[in-house]
């Protein structure tokens, strides 16, 4: 199996991330594959997402960390960074990678993400047209959005 | 130097003939620099490509662009007192303009230190032992990590992979920064080659060179296959044609090859228009029709109106009518007619579409027309530079045995031979610009005809002196004797034919404007025979632009250039 020679690096990682989680944030590596990670993030509070429970998986490649992470949601959610396949729009993730980043700090900009959308740069054309158009009908899809799948996590 | 006075004589008749539009012409643009041509060694045939201007570029070698780098970067060290290293990662910022790098320093430096990534703060390095790789999170002694300016520590494992993976990614490895997201210190070449494996130090040694050509605003590569040579060009000096040491001749400005006198976005056009699929529906409009039935194009090649479509479709139809096979027969004229189709085109009913077909088919005939012989003489110029070798490998060795002649006397045919590639060429691209010369311009389209028939009419001469009267000279035994007879006559169509086509690249260069402007012309003409030199043409090609004289009687003008023209071909004749 491909987890006998995980690099030293990824295992600590791991160790650390279920001995000393980051607020808001659970990542575990499926017993299968330990480059699999399973992803939970709560909605940052005062955000759209608040209350709801967003499930993510996480993948580091072979290429890990010279490579980025390869992330995505699971779980159902309105916000223009994010498409309906689950797909994340956010520089670290691509072009803005560097070795020295950890799965720690990609799930803290994710999180971020949440709390901060960016239309600007959007990855889901019609949901960014929709808020920066009508910003505070935009927010209350997401809140029921969330209500209707991130909650029941 | 027998061969050598015949063609300055040859050349001075034709001067005079010229209106010494010519000769002047010489002497202002180029420094003589057609003279000088003449007594070049032949051994580059690109000089033929240069010798209508002074040289505004320089062809480099590998050697001469890592110098060149080198040198750029030792100024900017020595200017701003900073590393080398440090010099190579400005320049690469600031596109390697050495004036820019000195300007935008002296302006802010401290925001240029910022932006480009050199610390100015040396390292504090730590009294630890041991310190931790930010990337695989182990600890290792001092010896076993590196930094950059900023004092990030990281293994030489992970350094090595870092390079790795940013110099596959790309030239963007030039600008790589310290692996710490927060941090934007410049890891330049200093680090790649004491950290990166040798296959990524050459690479990345590769990039920084081609860096130096690829990014600068005065230098490119040339774009003939396999060709190492980069050519650095003076902006903004006039005409764009380069000749690279491989011998490929190109434009600067658009890379194509060489195509003096026609401009940039009609080559684009022209060869946008070779290879756009929009001539194959062209062709298809002009030459087939949809079945009927399954609406596939079909092309009638020969036979009777009896058409039937290939499987799986099968529908039998009437060319002519497009109607079912089945209503036709005897009564509709047999297999070789329809009368309903007669009928129908009687009362009108065909009548756009076939209209639409004609235009299609003439439009295409015209391009067809256009691009036959654009191509015709594409093809007889790599015939002509085969031949040329030929000569030069081969022939002239046994011509100088056979005629008891140096080569040094026998330039003459290696120069002939020169100005039909060139002329070639030229007139190949002539060829794309007639297509593009509007047809409601009926001088300028006449003129041009008449300059480009003139041309065309002069390089097949001295193309048949070369290629046929000169093999006489090399087998028939015993060897004829008029050899000097030879020579005046290829030499004098030599230079007959340059002129034709200096003529032809002039007056498309000046966009035929002669024909609005004879009279600015011939007053020019006399007073530079009078002796005005050099001076005469800048006058000239400032009325010709200024004066746009009346087209309607363009007609009268353009018979008296012909009348103008031709004495020469006269006293030519005369002359062999």
């Amino acid at each position: 199996m491909a987890n006998s020679n995980l690099p030293r690096r990824i295992i600590k990682e791991t160790q650390r991330l279920l001995s000393e989680p980051a607020p808001g944030i659970s990542a575990s590596p499926s017993e299968e594959n330990m480059r699999y990670f399973n992803v939970m993030i709560l909605g940052p509070s005062q955000s759209p997402y608040e209350g709801g429970v967003f499930k993510l998986e996480l993948f580091l490649p072979e290429e890990y960390p010279m490579a980025a992470p390869k992330v995505r949601f699971l779980t159902k959610i309105y916000h223009p960074n994010i498409d309906k396949l689950g797909r994340i729009c956010l520089d670290i993730l691509k072009d803005k990678w560097s070795p020295a980043l950890q799965i720690r700090t990609v799930l803290l900009s994710i999180q971020a993400l949440l709390s901060a959308p960016n239309p600007d740069d959007p990855l889901s054309e019609n949901i960014a047209k929709h808020w920066k158009t009508n910003e505070a009908e935009a927010v209350e899809t997401a809140k029921e959005w969330t209500r209707l799948y991130a909650s029941g996590a | 130097m027998d061969s050598e006075d015949d063609m300055h004589d040859a050349n001075s008749v034709d001067d005079d003939y010229y209106s010494g539009d010519t000769a002047a012409d010489y002497c202002s643009d180029d420094d003589c620099g057609d003279y000088e041509f003449m007594d070049h060694d032949f051994e580059d045939p690109h000089d033929i490509v240069a010798k209508h201007q002074q040289k505004n570029y320089v062809v480099l070698n590998e050697a001469d662009i890592r110098q060149r780098q080198e040198d750029d970067i030792t100024t900017v060290s020595t200017v701003l007192s900073i590393p080398r290293v440090a010099a190579s990662i400005l320049l690469c910022h600031y596109h390697w303009s050495v004036s820019n790098v000195h300007e935008a320093w002296f302006a802010d430096e401290d925001r240029i230190r910022k932006t480009v990534g050199l610390l100015e703060r040396p390292v504090q390095f730590s009294n630890a032992k041991l310190l931790t790789c930010g990337i695989c999170f182990e600890s290792y002694p001092l010896d076993r990590i590196s930094t950059a300016a900023c004092g990030h520590p990281f293994c030489s494992t992970c350094w090595k992979s870092y390079m790795r993976t940013s110099i596959d990614g790309g030239p963007g490895c030039l600008m790589l920064r310290c692996p710490d997201p927060s941090c934007s210190a410049a890891v330049g070449q200093d680090m790649i080659s004491r950290l990166a494996s040798d296959d990524d130090k050459g690479k990345y040694a590769r990039y920084l060179l081609r860096s130096y050509i690829e990014d600068n605003r005065k230098t490119k590569w040339c774009p003939a296959p396999g060709c190492e040579y980069a050519v650095e060009f003076v902006v903004g000096s006039g005409g764009y044609d380069v000749a690279c040491s491989c011998s490929y001749g190109f434009c600067w400005n658009c890379t194509e090859e060489a195509h003096r006198p026609v401009d940039c976005s009609t080559v684009a056009k022209w060869i946008m228009k070779n290879s756009a699929e929009s001539e194959n529906m062209n062709w298809i409009l002009a030459n087939s029709k949809p079945c009927p039935k399954c609406k596939r194009p079909i092309e009638k090649n020969q036979g009777c109106m009896h058409m039937t479509c290939t499987p799986p479709c099968k529908f039998e139809f009437c060319w002519l009518c497009l109607g079912a096979w089945t209503d036709h027969g005897e009564r509709t004229g047999g297999f070789y007619a329809c009368n309903r189709y007669e009928a129908a085109k009687q009362e009108g009913a065909y009548d756009e579409t076939e209209r639409r077909r004609e235009m299609a088919k003439n439009s295409l005939e015209r391009y067809t027309h256009y691009y036959e012989r654009w191509a015709t003489n594409q093809s007889s110029r790599q015939k002509a530079l085969a031949d040329l070798q030929q000569m030069q490998n081969v022939h002239l060795e046994k011509l100088s045995d056979r005629q008891s002649q140096p080569e040094s006397q026998l330039k003459f045919i290696i120069e002939a031979w020169l100005q039909i590639v060139e002329c070639r060429r030229v007139l190949k691209w002539t060829y794309a610009y007639g297509y593009y010369l509007s047809e409601d311009e009926h001088a300028k389209r006449q003129f041009f005809e008449y300059l480009q028939g003139e041309a065309e009419a002069g390089l097949e001469r001295l193309h048949q002196c070369a290629e046929k009267d000169l093999q006489n000279y090399l087998t028939a035994e015993p060897p004829p004797n008029d050899f000097n007879d030879f020579r005046t006559k290829l030499a004098g169509l030599t230079s007959v034919t340059r002129n034709y086509f200096e003529n032809l690249v002039r007056a498309l260069e000046n966009g035929l404007s002669d024909v609005d402007t004879r009279g600015g012309c011939s007053n020019t003409a006399a007073s530079s025979k009078g002796g005005a030199g050099g001076k005469g043409k800048s006058g000239r090609g400032k009325a010709a632009s200024k004066t746009g004289g009346p087209n309607d009687d363009s007609q009268r003008q353009i018979a008296s250039l012909f009348l103008f023209v031709l004495p020469l071909g006269w006293l030519l004749l005369q002359k062999l």
